[in-house]
């Protein structure tokens, strides 16, 4: 991959989002443990690690999903603790997730509108009279989504009306990122953005996601198995096993650490370019197939 | 009466139609823990039990004194309207499943509910046309026996129907725990497509919990009619509401969950009749008019500190 | 004839031909018969005779002859549309069996059964009857059905033009062929001398009215004519006028659309091959029903004759059905929140007006209202009254928040138990089992309410229903709408995308309880009595079903979904034994049959049963309700679509049986 994405930002700078020993337990299974992480604005880090290694539960804890068993996480140096999902979001953070969770039976553009909710006002007294600025209020959140369904190409907006359930797996993910993005946030949380994607499309998705941070400023926090995306955007990984941070770093600093190629490509790992072809993930039978990089 | 043998008595009734609530829930908790439907029919399967014992009693054996008929007629009438309704409960208990909900299976979630809705009313109003509008009483269907000891008065029927009830939960834990069938259901319960897939014939295994609920329902109905020798069209619906709360109160789909349940809203509506008619500090009076009122109210207040009910467990939900 | 008129009026091509006398003979015979066979020419000849002999002045009369005129109108207008927005690739002869069976039937079943409901009932039957015959020879004939997608016709302005032409001929013709039957008819009538005094006048009505009708059609069609161009498909883009939310769809995006996406967005462009489902078409039916019902209490007279007042009554009692089921509908259809025990806010909003707007304020207060003034309070009541239902709503949904699916069902059920109870036991303030009476009706400026005329409460309601249709339309294209449906499909996601869930669901439980309100207020102005034995579970277990039966979510549906039960329920079911009994009926030999066998067999006391049945063959045949929203439809035969449409990929690991429901990642 260029040259210029590989720059890692000054990280000097006061991060977006630090996460400070966090923990989290279900029963006795300790899914994250004394995780520290911190993201910089504008940054594009990746979390790495083999299935259960915590990854998505990171993600939970970050948007409120769930609460930490113990640690802080701050965002623009503000504790996130104890805040509900959607004030996680109106904080300016939103996510995608790892099995697509749109509202499958509205259309494209009623589900982008629906990660508009924060921008707009009316009330349900509004709703109901309506007057003019409603009106134009619901006019502007229109044209606003279907700008944010542009930024994958006219062809989503072909469809807006198009209801979710009919649309190809990775539509499906372009819309999920649109109505992430439709909240206007800081930071995006990108769960497996590329999971069950062809390589062309593979491609598209790590082209979209620098654009992204380049044309819109965001801040990326990505979860990725596919080295190929991940080695190429990363401008800094982190690498998770069992709940525990056990490397972070350059993308080509992880690509050389020991401990990372024996957690996770055990002794078959060699070195050989091919190698980094292949995604960290242990694949379970039936999703091999998704997966030939 | 003094007040302690009318508590006690009281208790005593409680624990009686507590225990035919928990008969009748178990249907509910079966149903609901293996195809998620509100079965709003099964009350009135319950109220069909009674209506064959009912009919069976007075057309067949012509029951007019119990005490002056001979042991072995007694007997047999026991026996034979037992079974009866215990079978034709359970058989209607699959005809429903099959014509109403199995139609169903893969619609959305309220039409099965309405269906069922439908199912109800057009058995009470089956039982409408048969018995009539009213109340109907029978002769007891025992002769009579009461035993006291102090403050305890207990009839011979409040003693079968506990026996029975326990025993007959008791089974069915037994035949969900440990039998084939009943590792099926479960599995059923928990995963209709995975147990499919396993082999598990699963069209049957709901059948069969039909079956199993609908019986349980209808020889809760014949000692129903034993204990209180009265019915009509229309007791189906009330008291299957109450099952279906003490299922939820329990903890919906956990048998032993629906029996407590069944016990504590049986306890909750007759401890209400010691309300004094007269309260002081100018409480509302009459207590036995607040008696469903107090058992919904404990419902809410339960659900609202414990959201699935007394022993129902967590699902694992994961984000 | 020809030669009299331009030539433009002639069909130039073969293809218009063939499109004229296609529409014009499908709705000749229907108007015909409602003119000639039933009462639309009585309407308009008693309007007339209002107008020239004093005598017979009545206000109603007018009116019925004023919904007569707009009657012919609207059907002048929908002929030009049909005639310009017709692909043409249906059928003639299969249109007119159609049309014979969706109108001419109807009218003449509720002509003879004299009974609307009854009539309409009996039409569904011949319908359901006459869908599966058609099916059966379709299969026989295994005859291809249209494809989906209409035939994707850019039109130019030429072409726009010329179908603008093409819809002023269908209309004149029909109207022409159709003034000149009537004259016909008319003229039979005079030379046997049936209109005695008023004759000459007659003869120049009939010849005035036979060359005014053409015209109105030529200028009526050019109307018809310009609705549907305006639906046309445009070459590319969203064209000029991309503010407005009913933008044609370019070809290309339709194309681009999945199948039955497409065939959604086609019944709305023009040309298109079943016109009569298209959008535009059903704008003109949507003002004929407009019409119908603000005329009804006029007209009914004429169609069904006398007891007009009794069945004004039960249109009103329906009303609230309405109102009811469109305000569960949200907390149901919309938030997918089960509500069991709904009946509590219609109970609440009852006794809000019960007790303020009856004598039972002064014994609770000893406030004196002066009677004149009293009935006016009404109007503010109303809203109070919603209010507090509403209030209710939020504080009964609040302990709700928690619970999942079920047991929310049953908490709500316990709710609906209790409050009937609490209202039943608090007899100090609600009389208890005894109920209120003497509650007042509302007043208003020139209107004389009593119990017995219905005519101001259907107007009443009219209003009412009007205005709750219009806020559920309102908020379900709304910012909270669009929450609440996202609620109902995902939680997690919709509180991932900044719904506040909490405040959702409340909002939900709270317009569902105001609108409850209004029903209750309603209810007890109307009925100027309440008990508290009047209200239980089955109360809400019926307005669930009218939910449910109509169609979840769909505005439509719940309409008609709580017309067809309390139709069925009230007004045919407890009609069975009076039918049984009259020897002229269908079901008479029927219920002689059954009354050999059982001897006192009543219908009465088997309506439960025979709406239970209904119930569940519904659901069974039906199982997305009556008029699905678009939405629920696709929820049902999902797998279908899956197949049809995933284009270039792979299993998705969300697809069932990947991980489990719960497990979400
Ligand atoms: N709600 C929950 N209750 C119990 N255990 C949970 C819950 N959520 C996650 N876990 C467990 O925590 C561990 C980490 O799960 P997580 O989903 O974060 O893994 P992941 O790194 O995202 O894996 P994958 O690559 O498969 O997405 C797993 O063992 C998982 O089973
Ligand atoms: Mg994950």
């Amino acid at each position: 991959m260029t040259a210029e994405y590989e720059q890692t930002p000054q990280p000097a700078r006061q991060p977006l989002l630090e996460l400070k020993q966090v923990t989290k337990h279900f029963g006795g299974l300790a899914a994250v443990q004394d995780l520290d992480l911190v993201v910089y604005p504008q940054e594009i880090v990746s979390i790495i690690g083999p299935n259960g290694a915590g990854k998505t539960t990171v993600f939970n804890l970050i948007t409120g999903i769930y609460q930490p068993t113990s640690g802080e996480i701050l965002f623009d140096g503000q504790p996130l603790t104890k805040l509900a999902p959607h004030k996680v979001v109106e904080r300016g953070i939103s996510r995608t997730f790892q099995n697509i969770r749109l509202f499958n039976n509205m259309t494209v553009l009623e589900n982008v509108l629906v990660g508009e909710h924060l921008s707009l006002k009316a009330s349900i007294l509004d709703a109901v009279f309506r007057p003019p600025w409603v009106k134009q209020e619901e006019e502007a959140a229109r044209r606003r989504a279907i700008e944010l369904l542009s930024f994958f190409g006219q062809h989503l907006v072909d469809r807006q009306d198009e209801y979710v359930i009919n649309l190809s797996y990775a539509d499906r993910r372009r819309v999920e990122i649109a109505r992430a993005l439709a909240s206007r946030p800081k930071l995006l949380l990108l769960d497996e953005p590329t999971a069950g994607m062809n390589e062309a499309e593979t491609m598209e998705a790590v082209h979209y996601i620098r654009r992204l941070r380049d044309e819109l400023h965001l801040t990326i926090l990505l979860i990725e198995h596919k080295l190929m995306v991940t080695m190429g955007i990363s401008d800094r990984i982190a690498v998770l096993d069992y709940g525990r941070k056990i490397a972070e770093g350059l993308p080509d600093e992880i690509r050389r650490d020991e401990r990372v190629i024996t957690a996770y490509l055990g002794t078959a790992a060699t070195s050989g370019r091919q190698t980094w072809q292949v995604t960290f993930r242990r694949q379970p039978e039936g999703e091999a197939s998704n997966h030939h990089e | 009466m003094d007040f302690l043998t009318k508590t006690i008595r009281l208790i005593i009734e409680g624990l009686v139609t507590g225990s035919i609530y928990s008969l009748v829930a178990l249907g509910y908790t079966m149903v609901y823990g293996i195809i998620e439907l509100i079965n709003f029919a099964h009350g009135d399967i319950f109220m069909m039990g009674t209506l064959v014992t009912l009919l069976l009693v007075t057309n067949v054996f012509h029951l007019s004194n119990a005490s002056a008929m001979p042991l072995g007629n007694l007997l047999l009438m026991l026996v034979v309207s037992f079974l009866a309704s215990t079978v034709i409960c359970a058989l209607l208990g699959v005809l429903i499943e099959r014509v109403a909900y199995r139609p169903l299976r893969n619609a959305p979630r309220l039409a099965p509910l309405i269906s069922a809705i439908g199912v109800s009313l057009a058995l009470e109003d089956t039982a409408k046309a048969i018995i009539g509008p009213s109340a109907v009483t029978t002769p007891p269907l025992i002769p009579l026996v009461n035993y006291s000891w102090g403050p305890i008065l207990l009839h011979n029927t409040d003693i079968i129907v506990l026996i029975v009830a326990v025993l007959l939960m008791v089974g069915l834990q037994w035949l969900v725990t440990s039998t084939r069938i009943g590792r099926a259901m479960r599995a059923v319960a928990q995963d209709r497509e995975a147990a499919a897939l396993m082999g598990v014939n699963v069209d049957q295994v709901i059948a069969f919990t039909f079956l199993v609920g609908a019986g349980i329902a209808g020889a809760g109905g014949f000692f129903f009619l034993l204990w209180s020798n009265d019915t009509s069209f229309n007791i189906g619906f009330e008291l299957g509401l109450f099952a279906f709360t003490a299922a939820v109160l329990g903890g919906i789909g956990n048998l032993v969950g629906a029996m407590l349940g069944g016990l504590a809203i049986g306890l909750i509506r007759s401890l209400m009749a010691l309300w004094p008619e007269t309260p002081p500090f100018g409480l509302p009076h009459g207590g036995v008019s607040w008696q469903d009122a107090a058992v919904f109210a404990i419902l809410i207040l339960i659900l609202v500190f414990r959201p699935t009910g007394l022993l129902g467990q967590q699902l694992a939900e994961k984000v | 004839m020809a030669m009299l008129v331009p030539s433009q009026i002639l069909p130039q091509t073969g293809e218009t031909r063939r499109l004229l006398v296609k529409w014009v003979i499908a709705f000749l015979v229907p108007v015909l018969v409602f003119t000639l066979v039933w009462s639309g020419e009585a309407m308009l000849n008693a309007a007339l005779l209002a107008i020239f002999f004093p005598a017979n002045f009545s206000v109603s009369t007018l009116a019925a002859g004023l919904f007569m005129l707009l009657f012919y109108g609207i059907i002048l207008g929908l002929v030009g549309y049909l005639v310009a927005a017709d692909s043409g690739r249906q059928g003639m002869i299969d249109l007119w069996i159609s049309m014979f069976f969706f109108t001419v039937v109807p009218i003449l079943l509720i002509y003879i059964t004299a009974n609307l409901f009854v009539g309409l009932a009996a039409s569904v039957v011949v319908w359901v009857i006459y869908y599966y015959g058609r099916r059966l020879v379709q299969l026989f004939l295994s005859s291809p059905s249209l494809p989906p997608l209409p035939s994707l016709t850019v039109l130019d302005t030429e072409m726009r033009a010329t179908l603008t032409t093409r819809a002023r001929l269908g209309s004149f013709w029909f109207a022409l062929l159709f003034s000149l039957v009537w004259l016909l008819a008319d003229l039979l009538f005079y030379f046997t001398g049936q209109y005695g005094q008023a004759s000459l006048l007659f003869l120049i009505w009939i010849v005035l009215r036979t060359v005014l009708l053409p015209v109105a059609g030529w200028l009526l069609g050019g109307v018809g004519g310009q609705i549907a161009v305006r639906h046309a498909l445009q070459a590319n883009g969203n064209g000029g006028n991309g503010d407005r939310s009913d933008t044609p769809v370019s070809t290309r995006r339709l194309r681009l659309l999945s199948a039955t996406r497409a065939r959604e967005e086609a019944r709305d462009l023009v040309p298109n091959d079943l016109p009569l489902r298209s959008t535009g078409a059903r704008n003109f039916y949507i003002w004929l029903l407009v019409a119908l019902l603000l005329f009804y209490p006029m007209i009914d007279p004429f169609l069904f004759g006398a007891g007009t007042n009794a069945r004004l009554d039960n249109y009103a009692n329906a009303g609230y059905y309405v109102i009811l089921a469109l305000g569960l509908n949200i907390v149901v259809g919309f938030a997918g929140l089960l509500d069991l025990g709904y009946v509590a806010f219609f109970v609440i909003g009852a006794y809000t007006w019960a007790m303020v707007g009856s004598p039972q304020l002064t014994v609770l207060t000893g406030i004196r209202i002066n009677p004149e003034i009293w009935p006016w309070l009404f109007w503010p009541m109303l809203i109070v009254a919603a209010l507090i239902a509403a209030l209710w709503g939020v504080l009964l949904g609040a302990p709700t928040l928690r619970l999942r699916g079920d047991y929310l069902a049953i908490v709500t059920l316990g709710f609906g138990e209790i409050i009937p109870i609490v209202v039943q036991n608090l007899d100090k303030y609600t009389n208890g089992t005894n109920g209120l009476t003497g509650i007042y009706s509302p007043a208003f400026f020139g209107v004389r309410w009593n119990v017995s005329t219905s005519e101001p409460y259907y107007y009443l309601i009219l209003v009412l229903i009007a205005i709750v249709l219009l806020a559920n339309v309102r908020l379900r294209d709304s910012r909270i709408g669009r929450a609440w449906v996202a609620m109902r499909e995902d939680e997690i996601a919709a509180a991932s995308s900044g719904i506040n869930l909490t405040r959702t669901k409340l909002l939900a439980f709270a317009a569902g309880a105001f609108f409850s309100g209004i029903a209750g207020a309603y209810y007890a102005a109307k009925l100027s009595t309440v008990a508290s034995g009047n209200f239980s579970f089955s109360d809400s277990v019926i307005y669930l079903a009218m939910v449910v039966l109509g169609g979840l979510g769909s505005i439509p549906g719940v309409v008609v979904g709580a017309l067809v039960v309390y139709a069925v329920n009230v007004l045919v079911l407890p009609q069975l034994d009076a039918l049984g009994n009259d020897p002229t009926s269908i079901i008479y030999p029927i219920y002689t049959h059954i009354l050999q066998v059982i001897p006192n067999f009543s219908f009465s006391n088997i309506r439960n049963l025979i709406f239970g049945i209904i119930l569940v063959v519904l659901m069974i045949f039906r199982p997305e309700g009556l008029i699905p929203s678009t939405r629920r439809r696709r929820e049902l035969h999902r797998a279908e679509f899956e197949g049809a449409e995933i284009t270039s990929l792979d299993t998705p690991p969300g697809a069932p049986g990947f991980e489990s429901e719960i497990h979400v990642e």
